[in-house]
C-alpha cells in the first residue's frame, strides 16, 4: 500500500518537473524570438550592414538540442527511480522471506542444545535430536550460501569444475539425490531418456539447478508431488524437461518467475516458504553452461515444465571446450 | 495449592518437523498429552474432532495460516488459551495475532523455559478462570449482566462478546470487589506476568471495561481508578 503511494508521489513531482521545464522553455522560446523580431527591426535601421543569419540561427538550435537532451535525461532518470523502487520493494519482502528461513532452523537448533542441557535424554533420542540438528544446521547454510552466492563472484567459483557427462546418467544421479533430500517418495518420480549424450557441466552447480526444481515441486504442489524428467538428444543440444503436477503457473507470471526475489502467491497454497533466489540462481547457472531455461504451463493447477537447453558436448566450438575444461 | 497440569491436552501447530518434534518430546516430559499438525488445515481437524486444553500455534503454515485458524478457533471456542509461536517480528504481526484471538505470542528462537513457564502459566489462568465461572456462571451489576462461560454480555439491550482476556479480567475485578487491586497484581493473577505485557496493557483493557458496561466511560462508577495505587471494582 505504502509502496503505490510513494509510486504516485513520484509520478506527481514528475509530471510537475516536467510542466515546469516545458514552461521554462516556452519563455525561453517565447525571448529569443521577440529579441530576434527586435533585433531584426531595429538592427535593420541603425546598421543594415549587419548579417545575422546563421550565426544567429545557432543558439537557438543549441538551446533545443540543451532541452531535449534535458528531457531525455530526466526520463531515463525516472525510470531508474521506478526500477529502484520496485527493487527495494522486492528486496524488503527477501528480507521478512530470509529472517523467517533463518530462524526456524535457529530456533530448532536452540530448543534441541537447551533440551540436552536441562533434560536426561536417553542416547537414541540424543541421537535423533543431533539429527536434526545436523539437518537444520545444513539448511542455515545452504541458505545462507544461496544469499552470499549471488555475488558473480561466488558463482564463478561453483562452476569451476566442468567435466564431460553422460546426460542421462547425470541427471538421473542428481534427480534421485534431490529426490531423496526432499522426500518425494520412489515411486513418484520418473526420469526417461536416451543415453548417447553428453555434456560439459559443472556436476555441483547442476546440483543446485535441481535441488531448487525438486524443491519447487514439492512446495508449490497441493498433494505428495509428482515428477517426471525426460532428456531428449540431439546434435546440437541436450533438452532437458522437468515436469510436476504441482499447481502451475499462470501465463503473467511465468516470466518473472526467474526475476533476483520474485515469488509467486497462490491462494490454494499460501505461505510457501522461500527466499526468491531458487530460480533466479537456476537460470544463471544454467545460462553458464551456454544454456537457457523457460518454462511452460497450461496455467493454474495443470502442472508446470521446465525446459533446460544445454548444447551438446560435440556441437560445442573447441575454443568453448578448451575454456570450460581449462580448470580440469 | 500447587496445581497439577499434568495431562492437559495441547495441540501443537508447526509445520517445521525438527522444531515440532524437539517441542514434543518437551511437552510430553512434562506430563502434556500433545498431538501435532503439521498444516492449518489438519490442526482445524483435530480441533474439531478432539478436545484440547491448549494451543501452540505457529503463523507461517500451509494452506490455513495461523492466524486464520486461530479465528476459526475463536469461533467455537472463545476459552481455550492460544500461544502463537512465529518467526516474524514485525510488530504488526503480533497485534494481528492478539486481535485474532491468540493470548500469548513467542518469537523464535525462544527459550525453552520460557515457553514452558508460559504454558504453564497459560493452563492456570484456564483452569482458575473456568473452575470460578462455573460455580457462577451469570453475574450482574447494574444494566450489565455478564456471562462468564459464553462470554456473552449484555449492557442494557446492547449485545457484547467479550474476549477471554477482557474476561479474565472482569472476572478478577469481581472476586475482588471493593478492594484496590494494583496493576502490578493485575498482571500477575490475570496475565501470569508476561514479561511483554507492560502496565499500559491493563489501562488498555480497562478502558475497554469501561466502553463496554459504564453508562458514562468518562466517569465510571463501576471501574475506578486509585490514583498512584491502581483500580477497584464497585458496585453499590
Amino acid at each position: 500500500m505504502r509502496g503505490k503511494h510513494s509510486l504516485f508521489y513520484h509520478i506527481l513531482i514528475f509530471i510537475i518537473a516536467q510542466l515546469v521545464w516545458l514552461l521554462l522553455l516556452g519563455i525561453w522560446i517565447y525571448w529569443y524570438v521577440s529579441n530576434y523580431i527586435v533585433f531584426e527591426k531595429v538592427g535593420d535601421q541603425v546598421s543594415p550592414q549587419l548579417i545575422y543569419d546563421v550565426q544567429n540561427a545557432l543558439p537557438f538550435i543549441l538551446g533545443l538540442i540543451l532541452l531535449i537532451g534535458l528531457s531525455f535525461t530526466t526520463s531515463l532518470i525516472f525510470r531508474h527511480l521506478n526500477v529502484q523502487l520496485r527493487i527495494t520493494e522486492l528486496y524488503d519482502n527477501f528480507i521478512g522471506n530470509v529472517t523467517h528461513e533463518l530462524k526456524s532452523p535457529l530456533a530448532s537448533i536452540q530448543l534441541y542444545l537447551e533440551t540436552l542441557k536441562q533434560r536426561e535424554v536417553p542416547p537414541e533420542k540424543r541421537k535423533e535430536f543431533i539429527d536434526f540438528m545436523m539437518k537444520d544446521a545444513d539448511r542455515l547454510q545452504s541458505l545462507i550460501n544461496s544469499i552470499l552466492e549471488i555475488s558473480a563472484q561466488e558463482q564463478k567459483k561453483l562452476l569451476q569444475n566442468y567435466q564431460v557427462y553422460n546426460t542421462y546418467s547425470l541427471v538421473k544421479e542428481l534427480i534421485e539425490e534431490s529426490c531423496e533430500k526432499f522426500r518425494v517418495a520412489k515411486d513418484s518420480y520418473q526420469i526417461k531418456g536416451e543415453a548417447l549424450c553428453e555434456i560439459v557441466a559443472s556436476k555441483d552447480a547442476l546440483k543446485i539447478v535441481f535441488d531448487n526444481l525438486v524443491d519447487n515441486a514439492v512446495k508449490y504442489s497441493t498433494q505428495q508431488a509428482k515428477i517426471i524428467t525426460s532428456v531428449i538428444c540431439n546434435s546440437k543440444k541436450v533438452t532437458i524437461l522437468f515436469t510436476d503436477l504441482g499447481i502451475g503457473i499462470v501465463a503473467n507470471e511465468q516470466k518473472k518467475i526467474f526475476n533476483k526475489f520474485y515469488r509467486i502467491y497462490n491462494k490454494e497454497i499460501p505461505n510457501v516458504k522461500g527466499t526468491g533466489l531458487g530460480l533466479y540462481r537456476v537460470r544463471e547457472i544454467v545460462k553458464a553452461h551456454g544454456g537457457k531455461i523457460t518454462v511452460l504451463s497450461e496455467g493454474e493447477s495443470k502442472g508446470t515444465t521446465f525446459k533446460i537447453e544445454i548444447p551438446a558436448y560435440k556441437a560445442l566450438s573447441q575454443r568453448r571446450l578448451k575454456k570450460l575444461l581449462k580448470n580440469e | 495449592m500447587t496445581e497439577d497440569f499434568t495431562g492437559s491436552r495441547i495441540l501443537l501447530v508447526e509445520d517445521e518437523e525438527s522444531l515440532a518434534v524437539g517441542l514434543e518430546y518437551n511437552l510430553i516430559e512434562e506430563g502434556y498429552i500433545v498431538n501435532w499438525a503439521n498444516n492449518g488445515r489438519e490442526a482445524i481437524d483435530l480441533f474439531e474432532k478432539e478436545k484440547f486444553d491448549l494451543i501452540i500455534l505457529d503463523i507461517m503454515l500451509p494452506y490455513v495460516n495461523g492466524f486464520e485458524v486461530a479465528e476459526r478457533v475463536r469461533k467455537s471456542d472463545p476459552q481455550i488459551p492460544i500461544l502463537m509461536l512465529t518467526a516474524k517480528t514485525e510488530s504488526g504481526d503480533k497485534v494481528k495475532g492478539l486481535e485474532k484471538g491468540a493470548d500469548d505470542y513467542m518469537t523464535k528462537p525462544f527459550h525453552l523455559q520460557e515457553l514452558l513457564l508460559r504454558v504453564k502459566g497459560m493452563l492456570k489462568r484456564k483452569s482458575w478462570y473456568t473452575s470460578t465461572s462455573q460455580k457462577q456462571p451469570v453475574y450482574k451489576f447494574g444494566k450489565n449482566e455478564i456471562n462468564f462461560k459464553t462470554l456473552n454480555c449484555l449492557h442494557g439491550n446492547e449485545k457484547i462478546r467479550l474476549t477471554p482476556q477482557e474476561a479474565m479480567l472482569l472476572k478478577y475485578l469481581v472476586e475482588h470487589k471493593e478492594e484496590i487491586v494494583t496493576r502490578k497484581e493485575l498482571l500477575e493473577n490475570v496475565w501470569h506476568l508476561n514479561p511483554e505485557v507492560e502496565t499500559r496493557t491493563v489501562d488498555i483493557f480497562i478502558a475497554r471495561l469501561r466502553k463496554y458496561f459504564e453508562p458514562d466511560p468518562t466517569s465510571p462508577v463501576y471501574f475506578k481508578s486509585i490514583r498512584g495505587a491502581g483500580y477497584t471494582f464497585e458496585v453499590k
